[in-house]
């Protein structure tokens, strides 16, 4: 199994910058997931690692050897796309067997591999079937096995669950991730969706448009998100992200100040998830707007002096009423202070309520 | 041995620098090798077109003074394929262009020193002069006038080829949209037989075409003389109908692309089906008009074999391409230049039109075939 | 109410006459008409007068009995000359160059696709004149120039002396384009994922056409096939501008044995019943041409009711 680095690597078209700049370093039997929305850089990372893309700058090595120029076939990774490539003229068991072609691997030695493969993410029994015969959960496995056979160093996974539906797509993802803990095999997870990345992976990568923004792990992201994207595009229901201005010692957002503790001048935004938010009485004063029952919680949409905030209330009855009046409080700890113009997080700042 | 290390089950010890000088290695020899590949096969294409270029506006001899197009190849070809190498040393797109740049440059000058002197406009006399053939012979006296001017035959094939268009784009942009949105008894049989028309060569058809033509001057009264066997409808009207089976499944493909919803949404805005077509519908098409139509217009320009059969017996209705034959055919020992200068005057209308329309008909003959 | 349903029928009919009419029209007097007239034609005894004395099977006895130009001479040529340009340039190069020139960067593949659309696009008699030059057995031609004036080989006459092998690559350099483009195409629209999937599991170059590429054509390769077969049986053009059908009969093809007995000899009636073989031949892989295309697709019925 490889530690994989990427030292400053850049890969550009033209004048298109697909990548810019990144450096990341994954360790032996990790699960690390790139998560960024489309056309963040994302997949082109993957393609440059499995040696289909060079990159225009900057270094990727395995185990610590600088690869950028060894072809595909010599690298010895697994890949599975977003549409599965499965080769259409070729039965199940030809796809799987395809990777041992090249391999220097007696016939009996590697059709057993394959089976064990095909077995092991359960299409032991869909061997002679062409990938057209299979619905979209089975080709994703028989990419899976076609990835895994040659026990590759590497596994790259390049949106592999987006085509599926979503109840597929719960039972995949806890497969995939003990399957990679099984075979404690380095990989890789790019995804645009949160909570995939979240729920499979050691640590996320969040990029965007080429760059890092955070790299942590799943806990870190959600509790400490570095940047107002980061906090963005994590969490659902999303964040409640409020701009205002810090003025002596006070977090002036719309009509309403905040006391700050620490630091802070100039335009800022306060965030606060929505399930850090609750209702008791003496906070701050609003009426419920809107109730979006979302079955074992409740969202509620309420408008105060801060604006409009989302509040998350465990409960799946909504038994709050639009127009009910409420009043909200917070945890000074549960606020992310960050300047508005870097949009950077501003780690020791903290917003409290005015009691 | 590299192999062997990776398929080592336990410790892999893999020699990854030895790997990527392989692939760089193989990389570079394998692009070398399919760029000579493609250079070696193409020049000899090249190289006639660039003769009877050349030949047309520099030999003097009547022969074929090729000395001016060894030198121009010698100039151009290393010129043209340095193109590839300078990719290689010029990384930085602007010192490539730069590169590029001096390339013409030099190439130009080197053409302007030793070719440009050589060249002359003689070999095209036959443009104004109708009687090139009578003096070539050296006959003295009385003109024969064997060949009518070639003006009236460029003026011909424009006509042949501009009256095939016209009907083309008409005849199948009609049928195209019918059998696209209309249900009538017998779609899909006339469907069928048009495929099978598709395929089917019409050139072997040519005994009973010319048996046809010859009845409607025969027995056709006043139709013989528009349509029959000698004039350049006639003419038109089989090269369109050879040619409608493609135009109309293009038009077909074009229309079946054109949402439905916009023809409902124009027919209950109060238009009729008519209306509709011609409204909203046939402004959706026109690039499949224009593809089509360039398509007859090239067709027309370069007909021979039914222009030989059915058109030669007239020479005032000669085509460019029964000239050109002709004239190949009585001069060709005698001024290889003048030829070819015949030759340069009917290729370079077509050949132009080609080269700014190329990309429609590359994608339009790919019509219908499953992928 | 009946008064609308019969305005409803003329508009019907109308509409059918407008739009459909001119086709039909010109379809009938040039395609479907002239096989009649030449299934006619074919059992007469025709000749330069355009007049028939009698109807009889004598030209089909002709055919396979006594005209031994035809049996001994035509009809080998025209096998040796359709297998060779086939299998040679119209498939076998046609692909070569699609591979080669989908390999090399796009703007480069594309220039020399153009190069080799040349010919194809140039005016018929053009491209002849360049062959006779290029084949002048002096010291004129082309390929002497080269031949002799480059490597000092001796003067060749190829007309002369491998006549079937130049109208091969007089076709050759024209049918190869065909299959370019269609295959270029064909192997353009494979989903770029499975070449990387290929190259990830291990598959070079070679690899790479062979499991991947050749599969995923197999069909328009198999179309171009039997399309390009039809094509080369019935085309005497090329031929007819370059040798003439000669020496002898030496580059007389079918489809130009055909055309030289009615046109040349008058032999119209003869001529009739030869071109009913390619006629038939026609149709039939005209038939079978359909099965390379999507029906379905074809076929799908309108959905406005109302005309």
């Amino acid at each position: 199994m490889a530690r994989v680095e990427l030292n400053n690597v850049r890969k550009a078209w033209g004048e298109t910058v697909a990548v810019d700049d990144l450096t990341l370093t994954i360790e032996h039997g990790e699960l690390v997931s790139i998560l960024g929305p489309s056309g963040c850089g994302k997949s082109t990372i993957l393609l440059m690692l499995a040696g289909i893309y060079a990159p225009t700058e900057g270094e990727l090595r395995f185990d610590g050897q600088v690869v950028n120029e060894v072809e595909a076939k010599d690298r010895n990774v697994g890949i599975v796309f977003q549409s599965y490539a499965l080769y259409p003229h070729m039965s199940v068991r030809q796809n799987i067997m395809f990777p041992m072609r090249f391999k220097q691997v007696p016939a009996n030695e590697a059709s057993r591999l394959v089976e064990e493969a095909a077995d092991l993410v359960r299409v032991g029994d869909l061997l002679e079937r062409r990938p057209s015969q299979l619905s979209g959960g089975q080709q994703q496995r028989v990419a899976l096995a076609r990835a895994l056979v040659k026990e590759p160093q590497l596994l790259l996974l390049d949106e592999p669950l987006s085509n599926l539906d979503a109840t597929l797509r719960m039972t995949m993802r806890s497969e995939i991730k003990s399957l990679q803990a099984k075979l404690g095999i380095t990989t890789i997870l790019v995804t645009h969706d949160q909570l995939e990345a979240t729920t499979m992976a050691d640590r996320i990568v969040c990029m965007k448009a080429g760059r890092i923004e955070q790299v942590g792990t799943p806990d870190d992201l959600y509790s400490r998100p570095s940047s107002l994207f980061v906090a963005g595009f994590i969490g659902a229901p999303p964040i409640n992200l409020l701009p205002g201005k810090a003025v002596d010692g006070k977090l002036n957002v719309n009509d309403f100040s905040l006391t700050c503790e620490g630091a802070a001048a100039g335009d800022v935004t306060v965030g606060i998830r929505p399930e850090r938010i609750s209702f008791a009485e003496g906070g701050i004063p609003g009426t419920i707007d809107q109730t979006e029952p979302m079955g074992r919680e409740t969202l509620y949409v309420v408008s105060c002096p801060l604006g409009s905030i989302r509040v998350l209330e465990a409960g799946s009855k909504a038994h709050r009423r639009i127009g009910e009046a409420v009043a909200i409080s917070f945890d000074p700890s549960d606020t992310l202070v960050y300047d508005s113009r870097t949009e950077a997080l501003l780690g020791d700042v903290r917003a409290r309520a005015p009691s | 041995m590299a192999a062997d290390s990776v398929a080592a089950v336990g410790q892999p010890v893999i020699e990854w620098d030895t790997l990527a000088a392989r692939a760089r290695s193989r990389r570079r020899w394998t692009m070398t090798a399919l760029y000579a590949f493609l250079i070696v096969v193409s020049v000899p294409i090249l190289i006639p077109y660039l003769w009877m270029f050349t030949i047309s506006i520099s030999a003097t001899t009547g022969g074929t003074d090729t000395f001016v197009l060894w030198r121009a190849v010698a100039i151009l070809g290393p010129a043209v394929f340095a193109f590839w190498p300078l990719q290689a040393i010029f990384e930085d797109g602007k010192a490539l262009q730069r590169a590029r740049l001096v390339l013409v440059a030099v190439a130009l000058i080197a053409l302007a020193i030793f070719v440009a002197p050589h060249l002359h406009e003689h070999n095209f006399r036959f443009m104004w002069n109708r009687n090139f053939v009578d003096e070539l012979r050296g006959y003295g006296g009385e003109l024969i006038q064997q060949f009518p001017s070639v003006w009236v035959a460029f003026a011909n094939s424009l006509l042949l080829a501009g009256a095939v268009m016209l009907i083309v784009v008409t005849v199948a942009t009609l049928a195209g949209y019918y059998i696209s949105r209309f249900a009538f008894a017998g779609r899909s049989t006339f469907l069928r037989s048009l495929l099978v028309l598709h395929a089917f060569p019409a050139m072997t058809l040519i005994i009973p075409i010319f048996l046809i033509l010859f009845a409607v001057s025969e027995y056709g009264w006043i139709l013989g003389e528009i349509i029959g066997l000698g004039t350049i409808g006639g003419v038109v009207l089989v090269i369109c109908t050879i040619e409608l089976p493609f135009a109309i499944f293009i038009m077909k493909g074009f229309f079946d692309a054109v949402p439905w919803e916009i023809e409902m949404s124009a027919l209950a805005d109060g238009a009729s089906r008519r209306q509709a077509f011609v409204r909203v519908v046939l402004p959706q098409v026109k690039v499949g008009m224009f593809a089509i139509g360039i398509f007859a217009f090239i067709r027309g320009w370069e007909e021979y074999v039914f222009v030989r059969t059915l058109l030669q017996f007239e020479k005032s209705n000669w085509v460019m391409s029964l000239y050109l034959f002709w004239v190949a055919d009585d001069i060709m020992g005698v001024d290889y230049g003048m030829v070819a200068a015949v030759g340069v005057l009917y290729v370079v209308p077509g050949l132009l039109l080609y080269v700014f329309t190329q990309k429609f008909l590359v994608q339009m003959t790919l019509g219908g075939i499953k992928g | 109410m009946a008064g609308n349903i019969r305005a409803t029928q003329a508009r019907q009919r109308a509409n059918f006459v407008i739009f459909l009419g001119p086709a039909i029209l010109l379809l009938f007097l040039f395609y479907v008409a002239p096989v009649i007239v030449n299934i006619f034609i074919a059992f007469t005894d025709m000749g330069s007068d355009l007049k028939w004395t009698e109807i009889s099977t004598e030209n089909f006895e002709r055919m396979a009995r006594k005209d031994r130009i035809l049996t001994h001479t035509v009809i080998p040529v025209t096998f040796f000359f359709v297998l060779g340009t086939l299998a040679v340039f119209n498939v076998t190069f046609g692909l070569i160059l699609a591979l080669v020139t989908t390999s090399v960067q796009a703007r480069s593949g594309a220039f020399f696709r153009a190069i080799w659309l040349l010919p194809r696009m140039s005016p018929s008699v053009v491209y002849a004149l360049l062959w006779a030059w290029v084949i002048t057995p002096t010291d004129y031609g082309l390929l002497n120039q080269v031949a002799n004036g480059l490597f000092g080989l001796p003067l060749t006459d190829l007309m002369g002396n491998n006549p079937v092998f130049l109208i091969i690559l007089v076709n050759g350099f024209i049918g190869a384009s065909l299959g370019m483009i269609i295959l270029t195409s064909a192997i353009r629209s494979i989903p770029e994922h499975l070449f990387h999937a290929a190259r990830v599991d291990g598959a070079g170059g070679w690899s790479i056409v062979r499991h991947i590429t050749l599969p995923a054509i197999r069909w328009p390769l198999s179309f171009i096939t039997v399309y390009q077969t039809l094509s080369l049986l019935v085309s005497f053009e090329y031929i007819w501008l370059v040798t003439d059908g000669g020496p002898f009969y030496d580059t007389t093809v079918y489809a130009l044995y055909v055309y030289k007995r009615a046109f040349f000899d008058g032999q119209y009636g003869y001529g009739a019943a030869m071109a009913l073989v390619l006629v038939i031949v026609g149709i039939v892989v005209a038939l079978m041409l359909w099965r390379f295309l999507d029906m379905q697709r074809l076929m799908q019925e309108p959905r406005i009711e109302v005309n």
